[in-house]
């Protein structure tokens, strides 16, 4: 009930029994209450006209970075004598502490004086995990001194925080898809040419340079009175698809429990050291939904994944439930295809597929069986269910590696880069034939 | 300083009110009034600020109540001022909630229980004023038309002064 009304109903009602009683001292009752009214209406604002601003520090931050968000708040209208003025966070930033010696600092609500064509500036610290955060407006509410009228408006402050996965940097990433590009890039072409893996051994041709010259295999065929060169395969720019599988089903685990974050992180260092590598690289995230980021070159590119990562959330549906409706159309025949999941046993089937299709695959996967295991409580029973799972995923994994599809199997306990160093810096042995 | 003023506007309201009914022989109803400051003060320290209305209510009731039976006017105009600031006072101190450390509090405060101050006496003063100006020769009906024409003049007026 708004206190005028109030004020007002007793103001009414003590001058009415006035009336009926013939007594001035229901009147005299009901003075205080009419000065208070009239006071406060006398000193309401006619006009409020009130504008504000924001500014972050930053627009793209890491989980947990510090963002300073500053809103300035000017008054074009009438002095007002008491305006509360509240911004709203978005959900999931966290307000963090205040720790600057600064005036007006680390509150997102403030209770103030605005005289005409004065200004209010105010900041604080938010933090929070990946994601992409709208700031939309701040909410003042104006009031008398008395507060018997009050307006609520809200003024309109966007912006804008984009908060990245963390990027790995890895230093080389090997892959050996069938076809490539015509760009020069670093990934081996299967075609000879100048670069700096052997290739093969052909006669010594005008324009070859002399250091070309493999003067063991000229000695050999001395007889023949010919000059063999070497030759290097050519290195360039590849395709590179990078699924993010965001599926509940393989990333959600007991107790709240998600391997979602460590695929995240996984797929934008790959993305990222694969961009620097050259390559025209895409992502499609499989979710609820299909987020598709249209392959691309560099760092705009790196830019465009990223933002698609922050946004990446894991969702279930039916339709998305199993890796059968993955959309292979968006991916140009023979390229690389890298999925980032921990992987379901019905699985197999789709990237078995995905493999005859001609695609070179190569799976990431974040360890369920150990990432489930560093929280459960150690005894015999999760022990033999462990054992267990680990066999049947063993034998998962056996097969899709027979299936000539390149596994990553990751104990996210271990840092990633460390892992893709080991068993990523070259091409597996099935993939290393150059014909 | 807002608690301070807020407490004793409660204080003056209770007891105003309390004093004026055990004048005129209510004893239990005057206890009623203590009770009702007692527990108007705790429930602003818990924080629920709903029961200030009720409170106010209360107390412009009570006061009512004592006019009709004739019960000393002072005490009861006293009680429905206090009433009337302890309302304000425990709104305002609402609002004082949602401003940070950082914000002129003390100055928001002094100037809002200045103005506050000022307007409750001029209330007062003007309240006390018509209880002492009698006139005499004055028809019902001529009451009556000045009271419904100080009604309208007084909307009249409000809707002119927030027009400007």
């Amino acid at each position: 009930m708004p206190r005028s009304l109030l004020l007002g109903f007793i103001t009414y009602g003590l001058l009415l029994a006035g009336i009926a009683t013939v007594r001035g001292e229901f009147i005299a009752l009901a003075l205080p209450l009419v000065i208070y009214l009239l006071a406060g209406f006398l000193f309401s604002p006619d006009t409020v006209n009130l504008e504000a601003t924001r500014h972050l520090s930053a627009e793209r931050a890491s989980p947990g970075a510090e963002v300073t968000v500053t809103v300035t708040v000017v008054n074009r209208g009438d002095s007002l004598d008491e305006v509360l003025i509240e911004d709203f966070l978005p959900a999931d930033l966290t307000l963090r502490p205040s720790t600057g010696s600064g005036q007006r600092f680390g509150h997102t609500g403030h209770l103030i004086r605005l005289r005409k064509d004065s200004s209010f500036t105010f900041s604080y610290r938010v933090a929070g995990p990946r994601g992409g955060y709208g700031f939309e407006s701040v909410r003042a509410q104006v009031n008398d001194f008395l507060r018997t009228t009050s307006r609520t408006v809200e003024l309109e402050a966007k912006g804008q925080l984009f908060i990245f996965p963390p990027v790995t940097r890895l230093r080389h990433v090997a892959i050996r898809p069938r076809r490539t590009r015509v760009y020069a890039g670093m990934i081996p072409a299967r075609v000879g040419g100048s670069g700096t893996e052997f290739f093969g051994v052909r006669e010594y041709q005008p324009g070859d340079s002399p250091r070309a010259i493999n003067w063991r295999a000229s000695a050999h065929h001395a007889d023949a009175d010919m000059l063999y060169a070497n030759e290097f395969q050519q290195e360039r720019a590849a395709d590179v698809g990078v699924i993010l599988d965001g599926r509940l089903r393989t990333n959600e685990f007991s107790r709240g429990h998600s391997l979602f974050e460590y695929s995240v992180q996984a797929a934008a260092a790959l993305s990222d050291a694969l961009l620097a590598q050259g390559n025209r690289v895409g992502l499609l995230v499989y979710a609820a939904f299909l987020r598709w980021t249209i392959p691309g070159y560099g760092k705009f590119q790196r830019e465009k994944i990223l933002f698609s990562l922050a946004h990446a959330r894991p969702g279930g549906s039916n339709v998305f439930a199993d890796l059968e409706h993955l959309p292979t159309r968006l991916f140009p025949p023979e390229s690389q295809i890298i999925l980032v999941s921990p992987l379901h046993e019905d699985d197999l089937s789709p990237l078995v597929q995905l493999r005859a299709r001609g695609y070179q695959v190569l799976v990431v996967c974040p360890n369920p069986v150990k990432f489930e295991l560093s929280y459960l409580p150690k005894n015999k029973n999760v022990e033999l269910a462990a054992r267990v799972i680990r066999m049947e995923r063993a034998i998962l994994l056996q097969k899709i590696q027979r299936a000539g599809i390149q596994v990553l199997d990751w104990d996210v306990a271990e840092p990633f880069d460390q892992v893709v160093k080991r068993k990523l810096s070259r091409p597996p042995g099935f993939l290393r034939s150059t014909h | 300083m807002t608690l301070i003023a807020f407490v004793l506007s409660v204080i003056l309201a209770c007891a105003s009110l309390a004093y004026g009914f055990s004048q005129a022989g209510m004893i239990d109803p005057a206890r009623w009034f203590v009770l009702l400051g007692i527990v108007w003060i705790l429930s602003h320290w818990r924080k629920l600020y709903w029961v200030s209305s009720l409170a106010f209510a209360i107390a412009i009731l009570g006061a009512a109540y004592g006019v009709w039976n004739n019960f000393t006017t002072i005490w009861m105009l006293l009680g429905a001022l206090g009433g009337l600031l302890g309302w304000d006072l425990s709104d305002f101190a609402r609002r004082l909630s949602y401003a940070a450390p950082t914000d002129d509090i003390r100055g928001m405060e002094r100037r809002h229980l200045t103005r506050t101050a000022i307007v409750a006496a001029l209330g007062f003063g003007i309240a006390l004023l018509s209880l002492v100006i009698r006139i005499n020769r004055l028809a019902f009906e001529v009451a009556v038309g000045l009271v419904l024409l100080a009604a309208f003049g007084l909307t009249r007026l409000v809707i002119r002064l927030r027009k400007h």
